[in-house]
């Protein structure tokens, strides 16, 4: 209860970042999405039921402060959680690259997802918007990745400092 | 002793043999003295420069966060300036909100404001800024709301070209771009017009600068021709707003959902 309490604190906390922090760095158009290297954590090292009712939450919370009415991060960020717990233990996530390349892939995948959702659901078409997926989405899910074992890092050592408990999945 | 001064001879060695067996022991002794002497010195000294150092250091920090401060007293009382200079210019109410955050997603264009239903916000409102037009108001919380910016996907606008009075609808591009759609070929338009708002939507007042076209792209067969323009207003870089708050926009709200507004949000209009 305390460690959920914990990570929905942190999730506030990295979905406020998000919004305020990261709009602010020199490449505006490239950010990186820490929301979704913290929902990959989860779907790493907490248990199913509150890792994916936060990622819900966290999701939901997107959609929420974003101007998309569809509530599409709040399928694909609950998608990922499940999909990440199904890879969780049979991937050897030790060392650095193999976190890059999962989250790389996993932020590509959530891209492409969005796309095609985006496509399906708008009544107009959204013109050329796949362009959009070499020219932006492959760069800035090369960054998400690129960060992301140093948040896993982060995140172990706060998890093992407040409850001595060792993120399944990731080691340090 | 007179004697002796006198008779110098026998006396002279013994002298000369003590002075210089005892010199360099002075000389030690001297060198020791002085040295620790020095080093006192220099400490204490030191110990002072250090203190007046960090003590200088400290006067410097604070000047230069108050000198920060002031700075951004000055910018902030410019663009706040600017936009009271603008708000009594245009003839709606309007509502100033500060912008305090921006879209958490990628696909997405919008910012959060910190005002919102019971400051006398509404969904739909038109959001501007003294450069020209923001967006509208997408979502609505007591005391927040969300704008879809003009540069999103979702956003349009009916607006016409300055110069012809061609009329178009200003759709989003993402990423600080919009285009012109159902801009008619036969329309004269020409990069580096500029693009206001007709009015006709009923949200935004009539000619509020959206912005200026950088691309045409008239094909040789179809009705319409294709511009990209540039929003007028940096949307990347907003941080004070405001939102027009039509005395129509209330009434066609409250057939679905009745909401309380405030007076005293609302500005009334300057003469």
């Amino acid at each position: 209860m305390k460690r959920a309490l914990f990570s929905l604190v942190l999730g506030i906390f990295f979905l406020a970042l998000q919004a305020t922090l990261t709009p602010s760095l020199p490449i505006q158009r490239i950010r990186p999405d820490i929301v979704l290297i913290l929902v990959l954590y989860w779907g790493l090292s907490t248990s199913p039921v509150s890792g994916g009712i936060l990622s819900f939450f966290l999701g939901f919370l997107m959609d929420l402060f974003s101007g998309n009415s569809f509530g599409l991060y709040t399928f694909s960020r609950s998608l990922l959680f499940c999909l990440a717990q199904l890879f969780k233990g049979r991937l050897y996530l030790e060392s650095l690259l193999s976190q890059f390349l999962f989250v790389f892939l996993f932020a590509l995948f959530e891209g492409l997802l969005i796309l095609i959702l985006l496509s399906a659901l708008n009544p107009a078409p959204l013109g050329n918007l796949s362009s959009l997926f070499f020219t932006f989405f492959l760069p800035q899910s090369f960054l998400t990745g690129l960060i992301s074992p140093l948040l896993f890092l982060l995140l172990n050592k706060v998890t093992l400092f407040l409850f001595e408990q060792h993120g399944m999945g990731i080691r340090e | 002793m007179s004697l002796r001064v006198k008779q110098r001879k026998g006396v002279d060695f013994f002298d000369a043999l003590l002075m210089e067996l005892i010199s360099p022991f002075q000389k030690a002794s001297t060198f020791v003295v002085k040295t620790v002497h020095g080093v006192f010195q220099n400490y204490i000294i030191l110990v002072h420069l250090q203190k007046e150092n960090v003590m200088l250091k400290q006067k410097m920090a604070e000047l230069q966060q108050e000198n920060f401060q002031l700075k951004e007293m000055a910018y902030a009382n410019e663009r706040l300036r600017r936009l009271l200079a603008f708000r009594e210019k245009i003839s709606s109410s309007v509502i100033a909100a500060e912008v305090i955050g921006q879209d958490p997603s990628s696909w997405f264009k919008s910012v959060t404001l910190n005002k919102g239903e019971r400051n006398g916000v509404r969904k739909g409102m038109a959001v501007i800024s003294p450069e020209g037009v923001v967006g509208q108001i997408l979502k609505t919380s007591p005391y927040h709301s969300t704008v879809l910016l003009i540069t999103d996907y979702n956003s349009a606008i009916d607006a016409l070209v300055q110069r012809t009075r061609a009329k178009a609808i200003v759709e989003g591009k993402g990423e600080n771009r919009c285009q012109l759609k159902y801009l008619l070929r036969s329309d004269d338009v020409i990069v580096g017009d500029m693009v206001v708002t007709s009015g006709l939507g009923g949200n935004f007042p009539k000619g509020v600068t959206v912005g200026e076209i950088r691309r045409v792209d008239k094909k040789e067969y179809g009705i319409f021709q294709y511009a990209e323009l540039v929003p007028s207003v940096d949307l990347t870089k907003l941080e004070e707003v405001l939102v027009i708050a039509e005395s129509s926009l209330p009434k066609r709200e409250d057939k679905g959902k009745k909401m309380k507004r405030s007076p005293r949000a609302v500005a009334p209009k300057k003469k």
